[in-house]
């Protein structure tokens, strides 16, 4: 009932940068950036500590004024607008609940400031403190409660006056590894029953990709790419990004036409051995023939065999190579392959046991390594290892 | 907050240590406790021992309580010991209404600036508190650098002002004086609250005032009532700058004593009067303890 209630109260509204841009001296915290959230979404900020990711929300709350640009909530420009007039919400990593008072008065803090009346704040501090599920809590001290209660009533704090984006700098960064899990969810549902637009600022790419409708992932003050976490996972443009979400295995090569003039297709060369030769069927930034490419595969894209499969040549590429280490990862085992004339080794993660009972593949065995050219994605080199 | 979660942590491996280093340890103290007995314990003894066995002229050393009863009993004397708390009360307010805002900016605005005006905070505490006095005395004198230029540059007055030995330039002595002891105490408080705390509120929709009216203020309250408790006791036992700048505008405790002392010579009285501010200071420490147990309870 509370949530049909505060959906009903709450239209979403989406949120614009447009080339926002924010120096710290001579350091360039924020490069001009736009992006374009639509309303109802949560959308991650991702990328290591100094990207620029806690600036650009800071920027969003009206802590920071942008050096250019504009950020436009709900078609409004906020340029002017001080932090207490955006109608936001915004939970902290350390949660920043006041200490001298207790769970109920923190989180009536922002209707009472509104001027709610008593009785109306009463019902809405106890229906948030309901779904948030911590009824009854009114009257403990945040220091009384664990950090994940505290983290819940941070949150209700935030949501209780309605604002129309939710702004989550690191929500779950002091929590620990089950708890964060199982928070990640709570956070996920209670924003969809709420369908709040979203900004969420994390350095955690596991986070980002299991709750973000989209990610916006940045390095050294730039938005590198934008998209849903499938895309951006399955699709970086860029090698920061490719490296950051997760595992690669990147091949530095040139790349060509195929031998029937049609696709493209990348050689790696090596000493003493024959080029790896990958086709490249995804193509957004696909390297021009003659030019020098860098492309990657997913270690859960390749597969690993005893006996060459029979596709290969054909719907698969592959190449052999020997396991020099592997370690059980519980649902799958993470192998480290030796290839002849290649100095980093690569990484295959392959199911425990496999579909077709292919098992475990001992230290020292020669494999075949196989994938698809659709997994093969060709990479703009911004030279930035994750 | 965080000292009280601290605190536990730090205390642990501070017993531990005691028990390694074991009783020779105790002889360290030695020099420290002998220095406090001599120059603290004992005077603090004999005062108190004093202000009830005091020296009547015909009268032998017997236990009685005319000191205090002339103290408390004479309108004179009750006069004084009210105009020396109001007197301490007041600059205690100035103090806070002064240093407040310095320490304010201190922690949140100076950046790298800190550590200047922390430096020009303390270095007048590093100076004579009789020179710093009779800095006042030149620039509030019948032709000092207040006087000259409103009677000969402005020619707003005809006649030199009376500032010194006013009740002002009591007031502005001390204030002067003990000031840095509340921006200090004010400064370090604030120092250990979050700002993002503030920023909490900001976007609840507080502005401002309201911010600092119900977050800042509020957690603050520490740092206020060491700074206002330390403020009010040191001024209750300052008689040098009253002396000096004060003239007899003020009738305070303290000059009395001086008094009684050197003028006259009823030792008996003079302690009964140090007893009292002793008294009064052991309150002040009280409260101050009471104040901040509670608030490490609070959180």
């Amino acid at each position: 009932m509370l949530q049909a209630d505060a959906a009903a109260a709450r239209t979403s509204v989406d949120l614009r940068l447009e080339e926002v841009s924010k120096n710290f001296g001579s350091v360039a915290a924020l490069r001009p950036s736009s992006l374009a959230v639509e309303a109802g979404l949560l959308v991650s900020l991702l990328g290591p500590s100094g990207c620029g990711k806690t600036t650009t929300l800071r920027l969003i709350a009206g802590f920071e004024a942008p050096d250019t640009g504009r950020v436009v909530i709900g078609g409004q420009d906020v340029g002017d607008l001080p932090p207490n007039r955006r109608r936001l919400g915004m939970v902290f990593q350390n949660y920043s609940l006041f200490p001298h008072m207790t769970v109920g008065e923190n989180v009536a803090f922002g209707l009472k400031i509104a001027g709610t009346g008593r009785d109306e704040a009463h019902r809405r501090v106890r229906s948030i403190l309901e779904l948030v599920r911590l009824p009854g809590f009114e009257d403990r001290f945040a220091h009384q409660l664990s950090g994940g209660q505290q983290q819940r009533v941070a949150l209700a704090r935030s949501l209780v006056t309605n604002p129309s984006v939710l702004l989550l700098d690191e929500p779950l960064g002091a929590l620990d590894k089950n708890l964060r899990e199982s928070m990640q969810f709570e956070l996920r549902r209670i924003q969809q029953s709420l369908g709040i637009t979203t900004i969420l600022v994390t350095h955690d790419q596991e986070e980002a990709l299991t709750m973000s409708d989209r990610v916006a992932v940045m390095n050294h003050g730039s938005i590198l790419q934008y998209g849903t976490p499938t895309e951006v996972y399955d699709h970086p443009r860029t090698r920061f990004v490719s490296e950051f979400l997760g595992t690669s295995n990147l091949f530095r090569g040139r790349a060509a036409r195929g031998p029937d003039g049609a696709g493209i297709r990348v050689e790696v060369p090596r000493d003493g051995a024959p080029p790896v030769v990958l086709r490249v069927a995804r193509n957004g930034a696909a390297p021009k023939p003659g030019e020098p490419a860098l492309v990657a595969i997913r270690p859960e894209k390749m597969r690993l065999t005893r006996t060459a499969p029979p596709a290969l040549g054909r719907e698969l590429d592959g190449l052999t190579a020997k396991v020099i280490d592997s370690v059980f990862r519980g649902t799958y085992h993470a192998y480290q392959l030796a290839l002849p004339g290649r100095g980093d080794p690569l990484f295959v993660y392959q199911q425990t046991i496999d579909a077709d009972g292919q098992g475990v593949f001992p230290t020292g065995s020669d494999v075949h390594v196989t994938w698809s050219p659709d997994n093969v994605v060709a990479l703009a080199d911004d030279g930035d290892a994750a | 907050m965080t000292a009280t979660v601290a605190a536990p942590a730090a205390s642990a491996p501070a017993r531990r240590r005691k028990a390694h280093s074991g009783a020779l340890s105790i002889w360290w103290v030695l020099p420290a406790v002998l220095f406090l007995i001599v120059f603290y314990v004992f005077p603090i003894v004999q005062n108190g021992y004093r202000g009830f066995y005091p020296e009547f002229a015909g009268a032998g050393l017997e236990f009685n309580l005319r000191a205090y009863a002339k103290l408390l009993g004479d309108s004179f004397y009750l006069g004084v010991i009210v105009d020396t708390f109001w007197l301490s009360a007041l600059v205690t307010l100035i103090c806070l209404v002064l240093g407040y805002p310095v320490a304010y900016f201190l922690v949140r605005y100076s950046g790298r600036w800190s550590g200047v005006i922390i430096f020009l905070l303390i270095a007048p505490l590093l100076t004579s508190i009789i020179m710093r006095t009779y800095g006042w005395r030149v620039l509030l004198a019948r032709r000092g650098l207040i006087n000259n230029p409103l009677l000969d540059q402005l020619g707003l007055i005809d006649a030199p002002l009376r500032l010194v030995n006013t009740q002002g330039s009591a007031v502005v002595g001390l204030v002067h004086v003990l000031v840095p002891f509340m921006v200090l105490a004010v400064a370090s408080v604030l120092q250990g609250i979050d700002t993002r705390l503030e920023e909490s509120a900001r976007i609840l929709g507080a502005n401002r005032w309201q911010t600092f009216l119900r977050v800042t203020l509020p957690l603050s309250l520490d740092g206020i009532g060491t700074g206002a408790i330390m403020v009010f006791m040191i001024a209750n036992g300052s008689f040098v700058t009253l002396l000096l700048i004060g003239g007899d505008s003020f009738r305070t405790l303290p000059l009395l004593i001086y008094q009684q002392f050197n003028t006259t010579r009823d030792f008996g009285f003079a302690a009964a009067m140090g007893n009292l501010l002793l008294l009064s200071a052991v309150g002040c420490l009280y409260l101050q303890l009471r104040l901040i147990r509670r608030r490490g309870v609070k959180g």
